[in-house]
């Protein structure tokens, strides 16, 4: 399900053999208008089967746990949200986990002060929260452009963030809140009216958050190929080439902005459903921003999928690596440069490039060894021209 | 290891229970421009290197984490041939020596972040600017586990040089007692604004890296490398953090391994109040968030976090520029 829409102006997709390929002829059917061809039913089953398998085969292996993944898939649609700021009005939001903290704290305030059991309702009571926080914040920030869009989203973050950390009584302060009634005797919302184990409900969330997602997923392309994803397209390229064919910018920005800031708040109250207690550190703090900013880029923000794919790829190594070696942090800085230099769209950006590389070589096995010496050659000389900068910084030119 | 001190004070003050409220305010607005000039000197090589290098360096608190850690080492190496301070010949020998233990564990840094500009950062000047952010995340994460690896995940906590430095006395010739090396460290950090005014507004070099900021294409056609310039301002901004570190971990602080998140975010608060790529910006940026989040605490301490973001969100709705533009036309 790689994303077609901007091979107008997106240089590198002209020159993918890929994208070129499809044409009337190769859509199948089409769903909610989404003309589907066979790669793209192909990717989509194999995704969602890849995924819906998940709590059957974590008992094979330590790793495979149903929670990160579920994890990874909230932060992933937090970056889809980020998405479509990011790709189509080219603004780079730093402050992003206030709206997906936002959601979060909506769920566990309606759990606390309100008696709400039912994890539809919570979710609900996120989305509304999550909203709220975006209209408001969105309305203030629409008019700013580049650093002062990413520092003043970054700065409204670490206020909420703050607000949380100052309110003992209401919100919990830095030990967070419990995602369950206090005057019920439950020890997990219902879902469905239903009271269901734990094993019962981290499935059937687990579940739900697919479904979510799916849904999501379908908004976005919807919204992404419709005249205003268009408008948007134009917003990002030139803001006042779009205000002259009549777009009003500022008032579009905000509408994006608070589209996004739904997706942050559903993934928010879906994250709460499954940690059933949510702390600011956790959810507020602008780390949090800076890696939901990251998913999308890690995945690869020109695609679709890609914030998904980052999301459960950076929350995979986020959560699980530190038990495997200490030095967790270490590994999955190396395994971010590694993207950065050598998969430079992002992770599902690159593949029809590395695809296409492999079967290359796969042709000219020779190659692998020209490879093999180009590398050696650059990284021989990068250390010399560290050597010499540094040479020169301390001693001067001689 | 990040998410451990996250939310640990980053400034221990003083106990300031049950004294007159004059003295109380003494001390608080000593201790907030303590803390505000420590935070000037991170902030300042974030801004130059934002202004100069187009790069938000989310590394940059790993800069002054290194600085703290450096420090405990190397002044703990160094005061080892000294020995606590008696009289006062022993005292003036004992400050010489942790200052140059101060500028040792700094000098680090400029090799340090050199050899990071000129293998990382350089190759992705051209490269859209959220993949700049994306290995400067990369590089934090990589930081914290090299300092993991040296110094292990125990706070490393000197406390020699701030004992030993206190007992030359300063603000008790005026009836205030306050740490006297925290006095010490106001003014170094006035001299460190005095220098790098006077770097780039008298010296050669400052004035071509400032031209390189100004317009790079014309710099280059009058014979600047602009390779140079770049990794010169990158080590400098290294530099001026691992000083702030220093200082502030041979100080009144213990050194851990999560330390530099919150005064990078604080140094973004900073930049912005200031104006990016101001360094005098910075610096009143700097004072003005450290005076009032040490006076919210006085005046209501669950609003201490949340000051410098107002402040810093008043700012950019108001005068988005910051408060001082900029210094080169950085767009």
């Amino acid at each position: 399900m790689s994303d077609e829409t901007d091979a107008d102006h997106d240089d590198q997709a002209k020159s993918d053999p890929d994208r070129t390929a499809e044409t009337e002829d190769d859509v199948l059917f089409r769903l909610f208008k989404i003309p589907f061809t066979r790669r793209r039913i192909a990717v989509l089953l194999a995704g969602v089967v890849a995924l819906l398998l998940v709590p059957e085969l974590q008992h094979l292996h330590a790793d495979l746990r149903v929670r990160t993944v579920y994890l990874g898939l909230c932060w992933g649609m937090a970056a889809l949200g980020l998405n479509l700021l990011l790709r189509h009005t080219e603004l780079v939001s730093f402050g992003h986990a206030a709206y997906f903290g936002g959601g979060a704290y909506g769920a566990a305030l309606a759990a606390q002060y309100a008696g709400v059991q039912e994890a539809i309702l919570l979710i609900l009571a996120g989305i509304i929260a999550g909203t709220t926080l975006a209209v408001l914040i969105g309305w203030l920030v629409a008019g700013y452009l580049d650093i002062y869009f990413a520092l003043l989203t970054l700065a409204f973050n670490q206020l909420l963030f703050a607000i949380v950390m100052g309110s003992s009584e209401i919100l919990g302060s830095d030990d967070g809140l419990g995602v369950r009634p206090e005057a019920a005797d439950l020890t997990r919302p219902t879902l469905f009216g239903l009271e269901l184990t734990s094993a019962q409900y981290e499935v059937l969330t687990y579940y739900l958050v697919i479904g979510v997602l799916l849904v999501l997923l379908v908004v976005t392309w919807r919204l992404v190929n419709s005249p205003f994803g268009r408008a948007l397209d134009a917003i990002g390229q030139d803001r006042t080439r779009a205000r002259f064919i009549g777009i009003p910018v500022k008032r579009y920005v905000w509408i994006t902005f608070v589209i996004s800031g739904i997706y942050g708040g559903i993934a928010g109250a879906l994250y709460a459903l499954s940690m059933l207690h949510v702390r600011p550190g956790n959810t507020l703090f602008v780390i949090r921003s800076g890696e939901i900013l990251f998913m999308a880029i890690l995945g690869g923000f020109k695609t679709l999928l890609g914030p998904i794919v980052g999301g459960i790829a950076l929350t995979y190594m986020l959560t699980e690596l530190r038990f495997t070696t200490e030095f967790w942090e270490f590994y999955t800085g190396l395994l971010l440069l590694f993207v950065v230099f050598l998969m430079p769209k992002g992770i599902i950006g690159s593949l029809p490039a590395i695809v296409e590389g492999a079967r290359y070589r796969a042709r000219n096995p020779g190659m692998l060894s020209e490879d093999a010496d180009s590398l050696g050659g650059l990284i021989r000389e990068k250390l010399n021209d560290a050597v010499e900068s540094t040479k020169v910084l301390l001693f001067g030119v001689k | 290891m990040l998410e451990q001190s996250l939310l640990t004070p980053l400034f221990v003050d003083t106990i300031v229970d049950a004294l007159p409220s004059w003295t109380l305010f003494v001390r608080q607005t000593l201790n907030g421009l303590f803390f505000g000039f420590i935070l000037f000197m991170i902030a300042t090589g974030l801004t130059i290197i934002f202004g100069v290098l187009g790069i938000l360096n989310l590394a940059h608190g790993e800069f002054y984490a290194l600085g703290a850690f450096l420090v405990f080492s190397v002044a703990g190496l160094l005061l080892g041939f000294v020995g606590p301070p008696t009289d006062w010949l022993s005292i003036a020998v004992f400050a010489v020596v942790a200052l140059v233990a101060v500028l040792v564990a700094a000098a680090v840094l400029l090799p340090v972040s050199a050899v990071l500009e000129t293998i990382f950062v350089r190759p992705i000047y051209d490269r859209e600017e959220v993949y700049q952010l994306l290995l400067t995340y990369a590089l934090l994460l990589m930081m914290v586990d090299v300092l993991l690896f040296f110094w292990g995940g125990q706070p490393r906590r000197l406390a020699t040089v701030f004992s030993g430095i206190n007992q030359i006395p300063t603000t008790e010739l005026v009836g205030i007692s306050y740490p006297s090396y925290n006095i010490f460290a106001i003014l170094i950090g006035l001299l460190v604004f005095g220098f790098l005014i006077w770097f780039f507004e008298r010296t050669k070099t400052g004035r071509i890296v400032r031209a390189t900021a100004i317009n790079r294409e014309a710099a280059t056609a009058m014979g600047v490398s602009s390779d140079r310039v770049f990794t010169l301002v990158f080590a400098m901004g290294g530099f001026f953090a691992g000083f702030a570190g220093a200082l502030h971990g041979a100080g009144p602080i213990s050194a851990d391994v999560g330390m530099g998140i919150r005064p990078l975010v604080l140094s973004f608060v900073v930049i912005v109040v200031g104006g990016l790529g101001s360094i005098k910006g910075a610096f009143v940026g700097a004072i003005l968030i450290g005076l009032a989040s040490r006076w919210t605490i006085m005046i209501y301490p669950p609003a201490e976090l949340a000051a410098p973001y107002a402040i810093m969100v008043l700012v950019l709705l108001l005068r988005p520029e910051g408060l001082y533009g900029t210094w080169g036309e950085i767009e």
